[in-house]
Parts: C-alpha cells; structure tokens; sequence
C-alpha cells in the first residue's frame, strides 16, 4: 500500500492552489479595476484642483454637443432597459400533502401484488426486490382507486384524485400568498399520463371561477420534466404580457395508470410512482419584488428525440396481453447521463464562475490540440451552486448525477428525503425538495438553486433560481410535521 | 358453505387494507406468549346490525379514515406472522393492515334476521384462516355490508392469537369510540408483552398436560382446526321469564347467590348433550370467563380458562350440582398450565383449546353492544367461534338492549358435530329451553 500521507499534505497545497486561482479569475475585473482606480486618484489628488478646473474649461463644450450626448446616453439607457427581459419573480407556492389515510407501507404494496399478481410469483419476487432498494419510506401515499384489490381505476376515481391534488394545492398557495383567483392572468397545469376532456386547466378553471380571459395552457404527456417545461412557457408568456400573475400546476395522476399486467419492466412505475403535487405563483410584477422567495435566472432545456435510442427508452405501450403499461428500457441510465451532459454544456456557460470556466477551456484545447486522452475537466458546479434539486425519479437517477456531477452527501439530501418521504411524484418531486431545504432553514438571500428533471422524450431540463430573500422556516407545508425525523438513514437494501 | 344461490345475497364485494395512519417504525415485533400460539387455530367472528339512523351520512371513506387511526393504538392487528429461526410465531409490526372488505344486499336486516339461517352470516364476515402463506395472511377482517334499508352489518373476523373475544370487542369499541370523537389519538406507545398470569402453580402441577387444551396433528403453515366430522352451529334466545323459572328451578325459592344465569343455562345444556352422547357423556368441560384483570388497552388472551370435573354421571346428575361445579370459584384455572405445555417445545407444536372438551363460554360482560354509531347501539349483534373441536363449544352472549320486559336476554350458540345436533335440539326443547316457536 503506498503511503498515503505526503499525498494529503500535497492536496491540502493543491486546494490553497487551486482556492488562489478561483479568486484570481472571478474576481480579475475588480482586481484589474481597483489599480487603475488607485492610479487616476494619484493623478488627481497630483494635479490639485486648480488644474482640474483648467482642464475641464479647455474642453470647450457648446450647448449642441451637450444636447445630442445627454439625448444619446438618455436613448441607449432606455433601450437598454426596454430590451432586457423582466424579471420573473417566484411569489411562493404550495405542495399537495397527502392524507394518511392514502398511505401504503412496504408491508401492503407487496401483500396486494402478491393477491393481484397471484399467477406469477416472479414478478411479485421483482416487485419486493425494487422496492427494498428503491429508496422509498414507508409513509409514501397512493390514490384511493389503487388501495382496493385489485385497484378499479375508473375515470370518475381519476377525476376524484386529480380534483382532491390540484384543488388543495392551488387552495393552499391562495392562502399562502394572499392570491384572488381572479387575479390569475396565466394558468398551465401539466399533468403527463392523464388528459380528460375538458382538459385539467378547464377544471380548475371552473372550479375557482376564474375570469375568461385567462391564458389557459394543458400539458401533457411530456413526462416527468413537464414541470421545468410549463415553468419555461410561463416565463415567456410573462415577457409578452406585462404585469402579471401565472399559476403552473404540476401533478402526476397515478389512478388511470396502474399497470395491471405483469411484464416487469413495465411493473416498475407502480414501485415509484406516487401521488404530489404542487401549485406556483409566478408573476412579474415590480410589486411582488420585496415578497417574492425566488427570482427565475435561466431555463435550459435539452431534448434528446432525434436519437432513436434515447426516444423509445420511456415507451407507454401494450405488453403481450394487451394491458398499457410504461417500459422503461435497460439503457435509461446511460441516456439520461448523455441528456445530462448535453444540458450542462449548456448551461455551464450561463452559470459557471470563470475560473470554472477558463479551466473547462484550457482542458477542451488541450485534448484537441496536445493530448487526446487528458481526462475531461469536469466543472464544479458546486461553485455555481448552493442547492441542488434533482428530481426524486429513483435511487439509480440520484446515484447517477450525485457521481456525475461530483456532489456531496449533503447537496442531494433534499433529492433523497423527498424520495422517502414522498416518493417519486413525477413533476412535483422538485417542489417538495425545494421545500424540504426551506424547511430546514438552508435558504438564504442570494443563494441559487439548480432544478434538474428528466422525462420521457428523451428531455433533460434545467432551471436556475436564485434566492431572493432569507426563508423563515415555515410551519405548513408538506414537511411540517416530519421534519425533525430527517434526514434519515436509508439502508441499502431494507430487510422487508 | 353457503348454498350457491345464496352466494349472490351479499354482492359487490370489493376489498382493500387499512393500517396505522402512523409508521409503528421498522422491526417492531410482538413476541406471542405459549397462550396466544395455543389459540392460534381459533377465530372470533362478530357480527353487528345497525339501523338506518345510526349511519346516516356516513360513508365508507369516513369509516376507514377513523380505522386508520383506531389502528393506531391496535398496531399489533395490522401485523403480519411470521416464524423465528426456530419456528417459533411471532408478529411483525409492520403496519400491513387490517382486510377491509365492502358489500351491498338487497334485503332489508330485518329480512335478514328473519330468514334465521346462521349459516348465511358467513356471509356478513369475510374471513380467511391464516395460512399457507404467514406473511400474507391478516390477522382481522372487517366487512361493512350496506343492506336495502340503508342499514349495515359490521363484520369482524379476529384470529384468536392476538387476544380474547373480550380484545376484540375492545378492538371493535374503540373504533366506535373515535367515530364518536370520544377518543384522540395520544403518542405511539409500544405496548409492552402481557405479564405472565400471577398466581404461582405448584412445579408439578405445571408439568402435568392440561385438561382443556389439547396438542393436535401439525398443521404447518395452513391454521385451521381439523375436525373428524361437520360441525353446526345454532342459536335461540332466552327470555328473562325462561332465565327466572330456570333460576327458581335449580336454586329453589330461597335464590342461591353463587349461582348466576350462565351457570344454570350451561348446567341444562350441559346435562342436555351428555343425553344425546349416552356412553360418551362429557365428564370434564372447560369454561371460559372474562379475566378481572383484563387490561382494556392491549390484546391479550387473557381470559380464564378453568377445566370442570364432574365426578358422577352427568345425565341423572341433580342440576344444583351441575350448577354448583361450573361457578366461579370452582375449577382448575388451567393458564399457566396450558402456557408451560406450549412453551415445552417453544410454542412449535399446534393446540386447539376451544372444543377439547366441551366449552363453555360467557360472553356477557364482553361489551358487545358498546359499540355505538352516532350514539345508537347495534340493533343485534353477536358472536361465534370458527375452528372448535370436536367436543363442541357454547357461547353466552347478552340479547339486545330492548325496553320490554321480556324478549330476548340473551343469546346462546351452540356449535356440535351435526349429527348430535338434532337430537340436542329436541333434549332442549324437553327440558324447557327451547322454545317450540324457535324450531325450524
């Protein structure tokens, strides 16, 4: 074994190293500001002011010049501040919490597949076996439909379920922000594997009695990452319609889409799937500025659809017997690891301090130009960063970016305690670990916030939020009353 | 079973599972004491009537919403069974939940309480014995069949090895209790296992095999009595006027304190079926009472069980006697007996206890009808026992709460080899208990 100890004392150089380098770059405009700024002030305080004077009188201004200059500087300040695009403000918003009478323990899950699935104890061994290494708690919930053996997932128990999330979100983000309803100029609901007609906006729509001429929007089937999606389209229909307020709501109905068969790649939705939901209010109104918690910085979507490979891996299609279910093909993994890296060039530039950046640069010419097989410098993003929200889509996914991205134990623990606690409820997964971080009082003004989903297509979707002031630690929402209890450990695999 | 065309009675049934709203926490167990697995063949089944009024507005969401948190407090009911290393049971607390089942019927109760089939309540209560597979099987069935009238039938099926008809009625009224709002959910406790029975039995004593349980064949993992031939239950009221002339008759005028109703009714019965058998007569019966002790809180099988010998022919026996032999001071309390017999091999081997004699229980304390719906008592409920052996058992339970005078004071079940059971029908009829009318 080599010895290990003059290796940390050379790291511990290294990280002073490379922390002087991180200043050095981020900082060079101030550093190369501040002698020039000390330079003209020896210059003047040399000159005296008598001399100023004299200088300034020689300059020979007549009443034309001074106009045209100030009416220039008025002109490119007021395009300037035409063109750039309003800020997005995140006023607040609200998780579905589940009742516990709609809670499934380990115990229940297997004891009901083992009586629906009775003809094939292998599935049902498969079932056990994703489960013990899902990452899932025991206080996870599904939908009333879904507790009956076997389920009898009707449309009306669908609607039931897609009315009892949606309307108590959206009645707990009115009452969080004060909001009227008909104050709502925007509304998208994005809801993946449900879509009845009248769509779901036209639900909520008719039951809060909003005003007609609400810009209503109903997205579906856009999987997992449609939360990131409809966040991206309220951004821009905010930039065309000034002052005003937006309402995504982003749920996943799990009542139409219980997969009833028993091929098992179909069979693990039904493992991680489980009923959230969450409701937002954005708004770009200038009032809205003091109370907002968050402000929108950028939204980077990457769709990976033109490979053939990547568009079949999450696949809604009958099995043998004619029962839909969702495959989820064996390569996901690798897919999702290329989506990621296509979106993090992406937006490595937008974010990533310069020093990351330099250095990212540096490593890309020189394996182009000296040496090929220099390992790729991978940015530290925790430089650009100080929470991370990776959707709660199962374990593997967070393994995966927790690797990938080189994160600790602690930037993915609001991504794997939503996980336990909640499951994984698809688009609203990253507003319950949003809220998980606020709830433990990790939020602070200033700090920026990376939400990364992934969804069928293949898409890997990104949104930059940035803190806008210190959040109290709130005494409602969804993690209200299990908070202590986290973090929690979670076993490997637990012994059902 | 149910003849075919009674099988579409009770239709619609749909089933689902409701737990603990509280996670109990991961490996929780509840160790079975030697009594607990001696019980393990028998089952409790409860049936209660309520009334249109008692459920109006009430729903089936609301019923289940206030079990989860009754199972809050009855954890150890939503556990699952499973063997030790040495193949000992035990139950592991992992909140899988009680069978919940739903039904309609299109008759009326009062319809169905005429048609005076007792058979046909098998309809009422979904029940499955526990086995093949432990892990999966649940320990406690719950129906709710909504009848014509916009009444309901509860229907409790209970494994006997997480406690005595007095636990479940408990179980049972503690549901009831939060419906009412009389009850609010405190913090978990874990209930700690039943202290073992005080009284300290002479060593040799203990060693001896008890008289009313009995070590059967091994049944694996399917827990389920077997019995040599069919047995048939059946039940009749008595009348407070039959329940006074039968006291006067085996007491005489002078009223004797010792002896309460139960014990006269069971000397009758018990003189009854002693004819019907002739050589075979029972000499030694068990009876079962509430235990004073009994702890309101937490499931056990707690109840005393004594075993009565009666030294003289039981047929030409005066009924004082008979009487006098099965009160309550009288009889072995067989316990700690029965508790050392299971525990010699580590509670591996299978006993019944109800049926190796002739058994018989009192059930008129067991608060079967506390349990209330928006304030109004069950219109009739009661109980039998699944899986007795052989030897037959005989429930006392109390008649409904009614204002008249007379009617219906209490209920007795019989359940015998049905063969013997006609015959019995007759001896009863001979010695006055039951009635003409009451025959089919």
């Amino acid at each position: 074994m080599p010895p290990t100890l003059p290796d940390f004392s050379s790291s511990v150089k290294l990280k002073y190293v490379k922390l002087g380098y991180q200043y050095l770059v981020n900082h060079i405009l101030t550093l190369t500001l501040i002698p020039v700024m000390a330079g003209i002030l020896v210059e003047v305080l040399r000159l005296g002011p008598k001399e100023i004077v004299n200088l300034w009188n020689s300059l020979h201004f007549d009443l034309v010049q001074i106009l045209c200059s100030s009416f220039l500087i008025i002109f490119i300040a007021t395009v300037y501040f035409m063109s750039k695009p309003r800020s997005i403000y995140l006023v607040d918003y609200a998780c579905y919490k589940p009742p516990v009478t709609c809670r499934v323990p380990f115990a229940t899950f297997m004891e009901h597949s083992r009586l629906i699935l009775s003809n094939n104890p292998k599935s049902v061994e498969f079932q056990m076996r994703i489960l013990e290494r899902s990452g899932l708690g025991e206080e996870t919930c599904l939908p009333p439909a879904i507790h009956y053996i076997p389920p009898t997932p009707t449309m009306e128990a669908a609607r039931g379920e897609a009315e009892i999330v949606i309307f108590s979100a959206m009645d707990s983000l009115f009452k969080k922000t004060g909001l009227k309803p008909k104050d709502i100029d925007i509304l998208i609901v994005n809801c993946s594997l449900f879509s009845p007609t009248p769509s779901l906006s036209a639900m909520v729509i008719n039951k809060y009695k909003l005003r007609s001429n609400i810009k209503s929007f109903n997205l579906s089937g856009m999987g997992c990452s449609a939360g990131l999606i409809s966040i991206d389209l309220a951004r821009d229909l905010l930039q065309v319609h000034p002052n005003s307020n937006a309402v995504v709501v982003s749920t996943e109905i799990i009542t139409p889409n219980y997969y009833k068969g028993n091929e098992r790649a179909m069979l693990l939705p039904n493992c991680l799937f489980r009923m959230g939901g969450a409701a937002i209010l954005l708004s770009n109104r200038r009032s809205e500025r003091w109370r907002a918690k968050y402000r929108l910085v950028h939204v980077v979507r990457t769709h990976k659809g033109a490979d053939d490979k990547a568009y079949r891996c999450v696949f809604e299609e009958e099995d043998k017997e004619g029962k839909v279910g969702i495959s989820l093909s064996k390569d996901l993994m690798a897919i999702a690891g290329e989506a990621l890296k296509s979106n993090i060039t992406t937006i490595g530039p937008l974010v990533l301090p310069a020093s990351e950046q330099l250095l990212f640069l540096l490593t890309l010419i020189g394996r182009k130009i000296f040496n090929p097989k220099w390992k790729p410098y991978i940015p530290d993003f925790k430089q650009a960063f100080e929470h991370f929200c990776i959707h709660a889509g199962g374990r593997a996914v967070i393994d995966e970016l927790q690797k990938n991205l080189q994160l600790s134990a602690e930037h993915v623990e609001a991504s794997r305690m939503a996980l336990h606690r909640f499951g994984n409820t698809s688009s609203s997964s990253l507003w319950y670990e949003m809220s998980y971080i606020e709830a433990k009082g990790r939020m602070k003004r200033g700090d920026r916030i990376w939400q990364i989903a992934f969804g069928s297509g293949f898409k890997c979707n990104s949104a930059v939020w940035k803190c806008n002031r210190t959040i109290k630690t709130p005494t409602d929402g969804p993690w209200a009353d299990c908070i202590d209890r986290y973090p929690v450990h979670i076993p490997e695999v637990v012994k059902l | 079973m149910v003849p075919p065309e009674q099988d579409r009675l009770v239709y619609n049934i749909r089933l689902s599972s409701v737990g603990p709203g509280r996670v109990t926490g991961t490996d929780v167990v509840h160790e079975l004491s030697g009594l607990d697995l001696a019980m393990k063949l028998h089952y409790l089944k409860g049936v209660y009537f309520f009334g249109s009024q008692a459920v109006e507005g009430l729903t089936i969401t609301r019923m289940k919403e206030i079990m989860f948190f009754s199972l809050n407090d009855y954890y150890i009911t939503s556990g699952r069974i499973k063997r030790s290393e040495s193949g000992r049971p035990y139950i592991k607390c992992n909140d899988c939940g009680v069978r919940f089942v739903e039904g309609l019927c299109d008759k009326t109760i009062d319809e169905w309480l005429e048609m005076g089939d007792d058979s046909l309540d098998n309809l009422l209560v979904y029940h499955r014995a526990i086995g093949p597979e432990l892990s999966f099987s649940p320990s406690v069935y719950l129906q709710v069949t909504w009848f014509k009238c916009g009444g309901i039938s509860v229907g409790m099926s209970w494994a006997h090895i997480l406690g005595d008809a007095f636990s479940a009625s408990d179980f049972i009224n503690s549901w009831g209790q939060y419906m009412a709002g009389l009850k609010l959910n405190g913090p978990l406790t874990l209930s700690k296992s039943v202290a073992k029975i005080e009284k300290p039995d002479d060593p040799t004593q203990l060693a001896k095999e008890p008289l009313s349980a009995k070590q059967v064949n091994p049944v694996g993992d399917l827990w389920v009595t077997a019995n040599n031939c069919k047995m048939e239950t059946f039940s009749f009221f008595l009348s407070k006027l039959q329940l006074l002339t039968l006291h006067v008759k085996i007491c005489g005028e002078d009223g004797g304190k010792r002896i309460s109703p139960f014990e006269s009714v069971c000397a009758v019965i018990w003189q009854c079926i002693a004819r019907v058998k002739e050589a075979y007569e029972p000499q030694i019966v068990t009876v079962c009472r509430k235990d004073p002790y009994h702890d309101i809180n937490v499931p056990s099988n707690s109840q005393i069980i004594s075993a009565v010998k009666a030294n003289f022919s039981v047929t030409e026996a005066d009924l004082n006697k008979l009487a006098m032999l099965l009160a309550e001071d009288q009889g072995l309390d067989e316990r700690n007996k029965i508790e050392a017999a299971v525990e010699k091999e580590n509670g591996v081997t299978d006993y019944i206890m109800y049926g190796t004699n002739l058994t018989f229980v009192n059930l008129e304390d067991a608060g079967l009808y506390e349990l209330e719906l928006k304030g109004h008592k069950p219109m009739f409920a009661y109980y039998s026992i699944q899986g007795v052996g052989d030897e037959g058992a005989v429930l006392f339970l109390p008649g409904p709460p009614s204002t008249e005078s007379d009617g219906k004071e209490r209920l007795v079940t019989i359940t015998l080899p049905e063969d013997q059971l006609l015959k019995l029908k007759s001896e009863l009829k001979r010695s006055g208990l039951l009635l003409a009318t009451e025959l089919e």
